[in-house]
């Protein structure tokens, strides 16, 4: 029997901490963001170290250049699974990652035709089982701790489409071969549907 | 009925050498009592021992036996205070099992019956890790030896003591038939010395007697692990011969080997200067001394504790615990202690790549590493289990547990006022970090909570609240569950953890959690096991050993309908073969029909219910199972689980 590496399949980014909601409750950032405070908090709060200085991605964490919608960035930075450590808000308020998103989607690079296709929620649920995505990333795609959450995405569709063809670790690639870009998009679309999981504050079960 | 074979040395006569607190010890006549046990061999004897009588001089006197060698050896065995024998019958150790239950009233060791060898070990293997000493594993020649094997294996990796007794035929002209022969062997622990620290093969019952003393004593030295003698056929069945002199040799445990005071003081040195040590434990604490001792290390240097979690060595809740962020505490590191450490190298590096493994330091440049293992002491060749060699800057060839003691004191003695000043700041940062990362735990765990199948961390989150309150054991391996148990509980005491197989041999987690509920049973304490379903087909029968033993065991299955873990390597050869993706599934799936847990176990006699697939549904179930093993008997509930 070989091990699956935690570290391996995992979306990694910045700095250990926890989160708080008491920032996001408070006050909504702006989706506009200011994308020069956005750089420069991408580079100071350690993002580059693993998504690289433009978003693009290395070897060690996905592109997130162009950022899924900004709800999911920030549900993700706060709760994240896998590798991806917390990013809190005494590292990143919800207004910086506002900006971190403004920042990403200028340097996102320009979209293909199949990062444009909308996809079909049912398929994807369907395919989501039969492609065996939920071997690891959970039927409802919560994650464990050797694959991240990813109901919701906490990406693109554009960067999940180019992530699940050139992937890190041990996520292994899927080539258009056997999954085409339209399967990706139905995927893509089942797992927006899933609302981000709840603050643990508010399950009695998880303050014993 | 003939006249017994008689002897010209009486039981007591053999027996009666010498006083206690003496080289030898002497067994007192009558500790073990004679049951009367009426001869049967000529009774009930097989046609081909007929035959063989046929053959023989006709006097009935040599038809019985009334002191058989194997009583003696169950003189030798009572010695070393065996409180079970887990055993598979087979007639290659019949004497010896007709002495044990008549001759040695069954008592100390007690028979418990499995279903397989392989349950046999492991049970022994669970039992250890919670009790601190082995049982008795008897096993049947060639064949049960085989079906052993893989257990003694995940003993030997794993560092635990079990004491196995091989029967055997060994003289070839006193076999009965065929199937004698194919159950004997010329060397029979030949097929397990290369995972058994010592065997042996004794031709006289004074050399059984020595050895016997000598494996307990070799299995219980650090680093422990299983031991086999060889009791023969002839030995055990024949008479013990006139005149035999003989005495069971006393038992004198080896003290465990702690590191050299020099090298404790250097590593208390390069401790106490560092600015960010780390301790990495894995197989340090067997006893709650051991526990204490490495709370009180962490807490003298205000170091932070990052735990593989091969037994229970640090609280989870401890603010020095630092296992959830175990690498960033490593990459921080300027010096790193490795205390009991299976696998240093992995410690202090990192895999990454997809076709091709690409090493990297998980350390800074200039990190210095100190270890202290008895596995420096005794390495074994063939099987890998040793790990990648890993250099350190401070080898200390010693047990971690009992070296503890002086190194605490020789850090102790080397910390001056300046040091205790930072420690005490470093010490707030590190609280406020297992904070941090104990918080980052629960809102992972929130991913999922309603799903169906049930998520790893709901499950595990609804046990803990039926159990918190209890005085409780977990006896399986948390890996397979997301580790979430390790992540969400309050373990703070040294039977609260067990740690894993060794050697990832799955069919390891239901026998070993029956002997650990085993060893847990006297001490009144609820002994729970998250069950995976692949591991507990490999031998369901240790359920009927379960129940037929009365062992009380919270059994929760994690039920996921598949060998995920198989599952998941098949379908990153497919991605990275680029077809069949869909096909995964062939070979690694426990479906059509899906197996139904709760009458498996109910067919085993014990209590059983589910499938549960809505987490609502789960914590009555629970609390049901529970009351059952409050009355002392096994219970399980089968959950349908997400895959990890």
């Amino acid at each position: 029997m070989r091990y699956l590496t935690p570290l391996a399949i995992a979306f990694t980014l910045l700095v250990a901490c926890s989160c708080t909601e008491a920032q996001s409750a408070a006050t909504k950032p702006k989706p506009a963001g200011n994308a020069d405070n956005g750089k420069r908090v991408f580079a100071s709060a350690g993002c580059t170290a693993c998504h690289g200085a433009q978003g693009q991605g290395t070897s060690l964490a996905p592109q997130i250049a162009p950022p899924p919608e900004l709800p999911a960035l920030i549900g993700y930075v706060r709760q994240p699974t896998g590798k991806m450590p917390p990013v809190p808000v005494a590292t990143a308020s919800d207004q910086d990652i506002a900006d971190i998103f403004a920042f990403l989607k200028s340097v996102a690079p320009a979209p293909t035709a199949g990062e444009s296709l909308t996809g079909n929620a049912d398929n994807g649920k369907r395919l989501f089982a039969s492609y065996g995505c939920y071997e690891c990333h959970g039927r409802q795609g919560a994650g464990a701790a050797i694959a991240p959450r990813v109901g919701p995405p906490a990406i693109s569709f554009a960067a999940f489409l180019r992530y699940v063809r050139t992937p890190t670790g041990q996520m292994p690639p899927y080539t258009a071969k056997v999954v085409s870009d339209q399967d990706l998009a139905d995927i893509y679309t089942f797992l927006k549907s899933f609302p981000p999981p709840a603050p643990a504050s508010s399950i009695p079960l998880l303050k014993q | 009925m003939g006249k017994s074979k008689k002897n010209s040395v009486n039981r007591r006569d053999f027996l009666k050498t010498a006083a206690a607190g003496t080289a030898a010890l002497v067994v007192a006549p009558g500790a073990a009592k004679a049951a009367t046990p009426e001869p049967r061999r000529n009774a009930a004897a097989p046609p081909l021992l007929k035959a063989v009588a046929a053959d023989a001089p006709s006097s009935a006197e040599v038809l019985t036996v009334d002191r058989p060698g194997s009583d003696f050896m169950v003189d030798v065995l009572k010695s070393l205070d065996f409180e079970y024998l887990c055993a598979n019958p087979g007639n290659s150790f019949r004497s010896l099992h007709e002495s044990l239950i008549n001759y040695g009233n069954n008592q100390k060791p007690e028979f418990i019956t499995c279903c397989h060898e392989e349950s046999s070990v492991a049970m022994g293997h669970g039992y250890a890790k919670i009790e601190g000493k082995p049982l008795l594993v008897c096993v049947h020649g060639t064949v049960g030896l085989q079906h052993a094997s893989m257990a003694i294996y995940d003993a030997f990796c794993d560092r635990v003591p079990v004491y196995i007794i091989l029967g055997n035929f060994s003289d070839a002209a006193v076999r009965f038939g065929q199937v004698d022969w194919t159950h004997s062997a010329q060397d029979p622990a030949a097929m397990i010395r290369d995972y058994v620290k010592w065997d042996d093969n004794p031709i006289s019952l004074q050399a059984f007697a020595e050895s016997a003393v000598r494996a307990y004593k070799v299995a219980t030295t650090p680093p422990m692990m299983p031991v086999a003698l060889v009791a023969g056929h002839e030995l055990q069945e024949n008479p013990v011969p006139d005149g035999a002199n003989m005495s069971v040799p006393k038992l004198s445990m080896t003290s465990p080997p702690t590191g050299d005071s020099g090298a404790v003081a250097e590593a208390a040195r390069l401790l106490v200067a560092a600015e960010n040590p780390v301790l990495v434990t894995d197989r340090v604490a067997r006893t709650s001394a051991g526990l204490a001792r490495m709370i009180e290390l962490a807490e003298v240097l205000q170091a932070p504790v990052v735990d593989r979690n091969g037994r229970m060595n640090f609280p989870t809740r401890h603010p020095l615990n630092h296992t959830e962020r175990g690498g960033a505490a490593i990459a921080g590191a300027d010096v790193v202690a490795g205390l009991e450490l299976t696998d240093f190298w992995s410690a202090v590096n990192s895999v990454h790549g997809q076709v091709k493994p690409e090493f990297r330091p998980a350390t800074k440049p200039g990190t210095k590493l100190i270890s202290i293992t008895a596995n420096d002491l005794y390495l074994k060749s063939n099987y890998q289990d040793f790990q990648r060699y890993q250099p350190v800057d401070l080898a200390i060839a010693a047990d971690a547990e009992a070296t503890l003691p002086s190194l605490i004191e020789a850090v102790k003695r080397q910390i001056t006022d300046d040091r205790k000043r930072a420690f005490a700041d470093r010490g707030t940062k590190h609280a406020a970090a297992h904070q941090q990362a104990m918080q980052a735990a629960r809102e992972a765990a929130t991913s999922g909570w309603d799903g169906s199948p049930i998520s790893t961390a709901r499950m595990s989150a609804e046990l803990w609240a039926q159990i918190k309150d209890e005085d409780w054991s977990l006896v399986s391996n948390c890996q397979f569950v997301s580790r979430w148990p390790l992540r969400l509980w309050d373990f703070n005491k040294h039977y609260h953890y067990i740690g894993a197989e060794g050697g990832y041999g799955v069919g390891y987690g239901a026998p070993a959690s029956v002997g650990a509920a085993l060893a847990n049973r006297k001490h009144g304490r609820l002994t729970v096991s998250i069950q995976n379903d692949g591991d507990l087909m490999f031998a369901p029968g240790v359920l009927w050993t379960a129940a037929h033993s009365r062992i009380p065991l919270l059994i929760i299955m994690h039920n996921n309908r598949a060998y995920n873990q198989e599952l998941m390597q098949i379908q990153i050869m497919a991605g990275q073969h680029n077809r069949g993706i869909t096909r995964a599934g062939i070979g690694n799936t426990l479906v059509d029909p899906a197996i139904d847990y709760a009458q498996l176990a109910q067919s085993m006699g014990m209590h059983g219910e589910g499938p549960i697939a809505d987490p609502k549904d789960l914590a009555p179930a629970i609390r049901r199972a529970i009351e059952v093993v409050k009355r002392g008997d096994p219970a399980l509930v089968d959950v349908l689980t997400q895959p990890r």
